[in-house]
């Protein structure tokens, strides 16, 4: 067997028990030193040269991210999440049946999906979703995510925060809890432009917040031209800040001019 | 392992990038490189952090980082930035690699160094600094060139990037030096458009020149003339006259390259500078140059005669006897006075008048018709009539039309009078000994009451300037005389025309004085001619006098005056380039449209042949945008001055313009395809003409047919059949009663054009070697403004340059010669003489007549054909014997000739030979010159290979004598035109018995 690949297999089983142990800070540095060892390989993306233990290498290597992203998920950093996930996509989608496929895929791609919901970038969300077969949206994990989107989408915020409930893996819990965060700016939004005032108490259930104090600390972090005074939340002021649409009128002129000197030279 | 695994996606390594570890970013950025190409989109979204990677000091791989921004840059198309970057990836940046983005980057690199260097040129001071690594690859790259043995490459782009280090460099070291340093010759005239630098690559390129052991003296006198260095030039000359004799046919054959550049001023320079060296130098000079010439031709075992002779002579006239008189020194005057005969332009003129007179092939039966058709009442066209005999017979001294119709010609009145009289001189134009005497009786008779009208005196002093345009040594102080002692205005008018052209370019401060007191008389007739003639006077000199014409411009109240001024203004510019611009600005910003349509010409005529772009795109501007149509045709016109460099691109780009709804758009798209394609005969010119010349405004079709007679003329049916057609047109509109005035007179002066010359001269704006002819370009820039002034028109005859090859002995005396032209002769011959339309049998005539005539010719040809092959092998004796053999030849031809016009009409015509023998004095035209041919083993071999022109021939048996054509001899003479049935046949023998045409006796058509 390859030296390289006994290294790294050694060292892998040595990031596994300090991950098994949630030893976060041993993991992370194993996992970094991993990385680095992998670039050795040849038959790593992207070069996808066929060396004689290519298959060994690619199954390990995966494994490796896998584990990559669970722990980033653990130590909830979400920076890392994408990284890893990014350089974890191409042994899942680029392979071509050079290895089988992970037992892990689906629950990572739909966690991969649940953190778009999170970070509201949907239109990821759904480039993602385009690249999946059809038969891996069967999949409970993915399921799962599809479902919450569609939720997301309707405004039906109560299906979404219940959905807590029913996770189908351990990791999804982290970004469930996130994703509360998520649906209460959307609702601020929406009240915003829905509404031009709203009482205290009726704001603080629509956010979802269990006291006064809390909404006031969201409120000053997250929207600052929001107003409260006599008991109510009165979002005139934010709209009002809106800019109003000046017509262009210097720029118009300066266009139906030039067309009709263009006009002119028509030769 | 069936399916080859690939990426689909570069996300997986860009999130490698955010790694903190170095190691994984470095894998990541090698990664990136190697699939930058597939991944580019992907990665510019992330090229912030490939920045700054770049951007990071301690990163160790920095340049790599810089050579992937570059790439994905080079893909999104950001040359720029692309560049920037490549440039900071230093030696990972490879620049021979074979690849499209190494190859777009060093074409960037390469322009923008161009560019820099460009800009630090102009800039002056040294403010802007290259980026020493851009210079750097550079570098590489032309040394990769020249090591690679693409040396014409190096060397493009040595001049590009202004580094004539380089370029000398790459020509020195280049196997072919004489080839690369007449490619550069050629680059630096088409390619560079910044007059200063062409100046400093033409003198690095003559520096060259200088350091061979066998300098191609041809070429650096022509560049010499450009840069305007006469001394440098005059030394050459000099040198080469006490040379051998091959040298001194050499020193002659420089002599007319660069009399056909028409430089009056830098000639005369030349011719002075000779007559003032010699008498110091000729002594040593003589006896020194002989040894040395000796030493050379024993040195080289060279094989030329001519040269033994020479010394064989020379060594034997000490032993012979004492003679005070040293033959060298007698043979360096001799050849002194042939040279300055040269370079005063008078022995080429002599032996130019001696071949239009001798091959005058001119149709009077196209004269006839038109005198015919047009209405004696209508001056318009009368005076097109007289303008286009003038036109037909410039440079031939035949005036028998005018004298058969003298009558008729009595019907010109006053100014009328003025242009019939003025065509005389267009008529004669180069009979310098004679011209005086031939308008004497026109002439204002100073003390004498003069009778004659002012109006013939003032054109006669107009006809005596074309007679002597350009070499006006002689006539101007007469022309000054007449100018001072008159004070009509028509004499006046064309005293100072005459002066102008005359005196054109030589700057004479005397002659400006004279002129500029008629300006200042403020009267509207002579103001004009007199802004013209200022100008003509100063034409290309920039001088301050331009201010002063400005300003006077702006005081006067007379339109005339200003539009004379301001065209003499616009000539003071010509050839200028950058260095008008101020005065071009100046003009075209100005509120009056004349003196913005003056501005128009200084464009065109600054920028003359250069095609600058600068100057194509300001007059497309005022073209389209200007409101006075005077000023948008002429800015439209003078596009073709812009590019009769290059006659390809008129028609395209003006081809947009000739349709436009404004008829003077239209007319000034016409004129400037007339221009720039004149005499080229381009298929695609006359495309774009033919719809003008039915178009719906009668000036658009003058100005059409005008112009297409510039195109078409010396192109003959065979050629493109669209001549014939067009021939057909022009007598239809003329014999067309109900036909516009304006259209009619078009017409008329399109049949002089297409067969001006006695049908053997084109319109050249460029010489041979590529340099503008400035008596051209000038005559043709005066004689468009015919639209306002009818007697301009005559100023085309400045444009005509005869299509000739006439070879030239030492003696300059046009021996014998045969050479080949190998295409048909049908291609290249004349027209045929139209036939009287008179009768209903005219259709069945010309067919019968010409069978026997093609018949005739083809036999003729393989006549001479046999011949050649017989002179080949009897070569030896030929010499002797060409005298008698040619004249029994003419007989055997005559028979011959005879012989088919009996069976002409039973047999078919054979096929036409593929070649024709050419004698020596020939009518080459100019599409002609590719199938030119020198016939190998022949007596004369020529000095320069050249198709066309003056060319000094060297004679191979020198011991023999020689037979002379054109001069005596006239049983040769008959051979040249024994074969051309015609009414000059006899004209022409009988002329060439003479060594010069007879003045035709005077006469006068005034009553």
């Amino acid at each position: 067997m390859d030296p390289k690949l006994v290294e790294v297999t050694q060292l892998f089983s040595r990031f596994k028990a300090a991950f098994a142990r949630n030893d976060f800070d041993t993991s992370v540095s194993l996992l970094s030193q991993l990385k680095v060892l992998l670039t050795k390989f040849p038959s790593l993306p992207p070069s996808f040269q066929q060396t004689p233990n290519a298959v060994e290498e690619l199954k390990i290597a995966r494994d490796i991210y896998e584990h990559a992203v669970v722990l980033s998920v653990k130590i909830e950093d979400q920076d890392a999440f994408e990284r890893d996930f990014c350089q974890l996509k191409p042994y899942y989608m680029d392979t071509c049946g050079i290895i089988p496929q992970s037992p892990e895929e689906y629950p990572i791609l739909g966690l991969n999906l649940l953190r778009l919901l999170v970070q509201n970038r949907i239109a990821e969300f759904h480039t993602e979703l385009e690249l999946l077969p059809v038969n891996a949206l069967e999949n409970a994990c993915i399921k799962h995510a599809v479902e919450l989107e569609q939720s997301f989408m309707e405004g039906a915020y109560n299906r979404v925060l219940s959905a807590r409930q029913a996770v189908p893996h351990e990791t999804y819990v982290y970004f469930m809890d996130l994703l509360a965060k998520t649906v209460r700016d959307e609702l601020a939004g929406c009240s915003e432009k829905g509404y031009d005032y709203m009482s205290i108490t009726e704001a603080k259930q629509m956010l979802m917040f269990s006291s006064d104090q809390e909404l006031h600390e969201y409120i000053t972090e997250e929207h600052p031209e929001w107003e409260i005074k006599d008991g109510c939340v009165f979002f005139q002021k934010a709209k009002e800040t809106q800019p109003c649409k000046e017509i262009p009128s210097l720029q118009v002129i300066n266009q139906t001019l030039s067309y009709a000197r263009e006009l002119e030279r028509i030769v | 392992m069936a399916a080859v695994a690939t990426v689909s996606s570069a996300s997986g390594i860009l999130a490698m990038l955010q790694e903190p570890a170095e190691e994984l970013k470095l894998h990541a950025l090698a990664n990136l490189n190697s699939v930058v190409h597939l991944f580019y989109p992907e990665i510019s979204t992330s090229i912030p952090t490939i920045e700054s990677l770049y951007e990071d000091e301690e990163f160790d791989q920095r340049q790599l980082a810089a050579l992937v921004v570059s790439k994905v840059f080079y893909y999104l198309g950001e040359l720029n930035d692309s560049l920037s970057y490549a440039l900071g990836a230093g030696p990972l940046f490879d620049v021979s690699e074979d690849s499209d983005y190494a190859h777009a980057l060093l074409a960037k690199a390469l322009d923008e160094y161009a560019s820099i260097k460009t800009k630090a040129s102009k800039a002056t001071e040294e403010e802007e600094t290259v980026d020493p690594r851009l210079e750097a690859i550079v570098e590489r790259m032309l040394e990769k060139c020249i090591l690679d043995g693409k040396y014409q490459q190096a060397m493009g782009m040595a001049v590009e990037c202004r580094r004539l280090d380089k370029l000398e460099e790459a020509i020195v070291l280049c196997d072919n030096i004489h080839g690369a340093l007449s490619y550069c010759i050629n680059l630096a005239h088409q390619y560079v458009n910044h007059h200063e630098y062409r100046f400093e690559v033409l003198r690095c390129l003559v520096k060259i020149y200088q350091t061979l052991p066998h300098p191609d003296y041809v070429s650096i006198s022509q560049c010499l003339m450009f840069l305007g260095e006469p001394e440098t030039v005059a030394n050459i000359l000099d040198k080469l006259l006490s040379g051998s004799k091959d040298d001194a046919l050499l020193a002659y054959q420089i002599a007319f390259d660069l009399v056909e550049n028409e430089n009056q001023a830098f000639l005369l320079n030349v011719r002075n500078r000779l007559t003032s060296q010699t008498p110091a130098e000729s002594n040593p000079d003589s006896g020194s140059a002989l040894p040395d010439d000796q030493a050379g031709n024993v040195g080289t075992g060279s094989t030329e005669p001519a040269g033994d002779v020479q010394m064989r002579d020379d060594t034997a006239t000490p032993n012979g006897s004492a003679h005070t008189v040293n033959p060298n020194e007698v043979a360096h005057a001799d050849r002194l006075a042939k040279i300055k005969g040269i370079l005063s332009g008078e022995t080429s003129i002599q032996l130019t008048l001696q071949f239009l007179y001798s091959h005058n092939r001119s149709d009077l039966l196209i004269l006839k018709t038109i005198k015919q058709a047009v209405e004696m009442r209508n001056s318009v066209c009368h005076s097109a009539t007289i303008c286009a005999n003038a036109i037909m017979h410039a440079g031939t001294t035949v005036d028998t039309f005018l004298r058969e119709n003298l009558e008729w010609l009595s019907r010109a009145t006053n100014w009328a009078k003025f242009s019939a009289t003025a065509g005389l001189g267009v008529i004669h134009r180069g009979h310098l000994q004679q011209g005086r005497a031939l308008m004497a009786p026109y002439l204002p008779q100073s003390g004498a009451v003069s009778g004659g009208s002012p109006y013939s005196e003032g054109g006669a002093l107009y006809a005596l300037g074309l007679i002597h345009a350009n070499h006006g040594e002689g006539i101007k102080q007469f022309l000054r005389e007449s100018l001072r002692n008159t004070s009509a205005e028509v004499i006046q008018h064309g005293a100072c025309l005459g002066l102008g052209l005359a005196a054109l370019g030589t700057s004479d401060e005397e002659i400006y004085e004279d002129i500029k007191n008629v300006l200042y008389t403020d009267s509207a007739v002579a103001g004009e001619a007199a802004g013209i003639g200022m100008g003509l006077l100063m034409v290309g000199t920039a001088s301050e006098k331009a201010s002063e014409m400005l300003a006077y411009a702006h005081d006067t109240q007379h339109e005339k005056i200003i539009r004379g001024l301001s065209l003499g203004i616009a000539l003071t510019v010509y050839g200028k380039e950058e260095e008008a611009d101020t005065l071009i600005e100046q003009m075209t910003r100005d509120q009056d449209p004349i003196l913005r349509y003056g501005g128009m010409y200084a464009l065109a005529l600054a920028y003359r042949g250069t095609a600058n772009n600068k100057a194509i795109h300001q007059l497309l501007h005022f073209a389209v945008s200007d409101v006075s149509d005077d000023v948008r045709r002429t800015a439209v016109m003078a596009l073709g001055f812009v590019l009769y460099n290059e006659p390809e691109q008129t028609p395209r780009i003006v081809s947009l313009l000739s349709e436009s709804y404004n008829p003077h758009v239209r007319y000034g798209a016409a004129l400037a395809v007339g221009i720039s394609c004149a005499g080229s005969g381009l298929s695609d010119a006359i495309s774009l003409l033919e719809p003008l010349t039915s178009d719906v405004v009668d000036f658009v079709r003058q100005g059409a047919l005008i112009a297409m007679a510039m195109v078409m003329i010396q192109t003959n049916e065979s050629f493109d059949s669209r001549v014939g057609t067009f021939r057909r047109q022009l007598e239809k509109i003329i014999l067309d009663k109900h036909e516009d005035t304006m259209s009619k007179m078009g017409a008329i002066l399109a049949s002089g054009i297409l067969d001006a010359g006695g049908r053997n001269v084109t319109i050249k704006l460029l010489s041979r070697n590529k340099h503008d002819k400035l008596t051209a370009v000038v005559g043709l820039a005066v004689f468009s403004q015919f639209w306002y002034w009818y007697p301009l028109l005559y100023f085309i005859s400045l444009a005509f340059s005869p299509t000739a090859f006439i070879g030239l002995n030492s003696d300059l005396k046009v021996p014998k010669f045969e050479f080949l032209s190998h295409a048909k002769p049908s291609l290249f011959e004349y027209p045929k003489p139209t036939t009287q339309q008179t009768t209903t049998s005219a259709v069945k005539l010309p067919t019968a007549i010409l069978s026997t005539y093609a018949k005739a010719k083809s036999r003729a040809k393989k006549d001479a054909e046999s011949k050649a092959n017989l002179e080949k092998a009897t070569e030896e004796a030929s010499g002797s014997t060409t005298s008698g053999k040619a004249a029994a030849k003419t007989q055997d031809k005559d028979a011959d000739a005879m012989q088919v016009d009996n069976a002409a009409e039973k047999k078919a015509p054979e096929p036409e030979p593929t070649f024709q023998i050419l004698t020596n004095p020939a009518r080459v035209i100019p599409t002609q010159e590719k199938f030119i041919k020198f016939i190998e083993g022949s007596r004369y071999v020529a000095v320069k290979p050249s198709p066309s022109g003056f060319i000094l021939l060297q004679d191979m048996q020198p011991t023999e004598a020689e037979v002379l054509a054109l001069t005596d001899a006239p049983s040769t003479v008959a051979t040249n035109t024994g074969s051309a049935a015609g009414q000059q046949g006899s004209a022409s023998s009988a002329m060439a018995v003479d060594d010069e045409p007879q003045p035709p006796q005077p006469f006068e058509y005034t009553s």
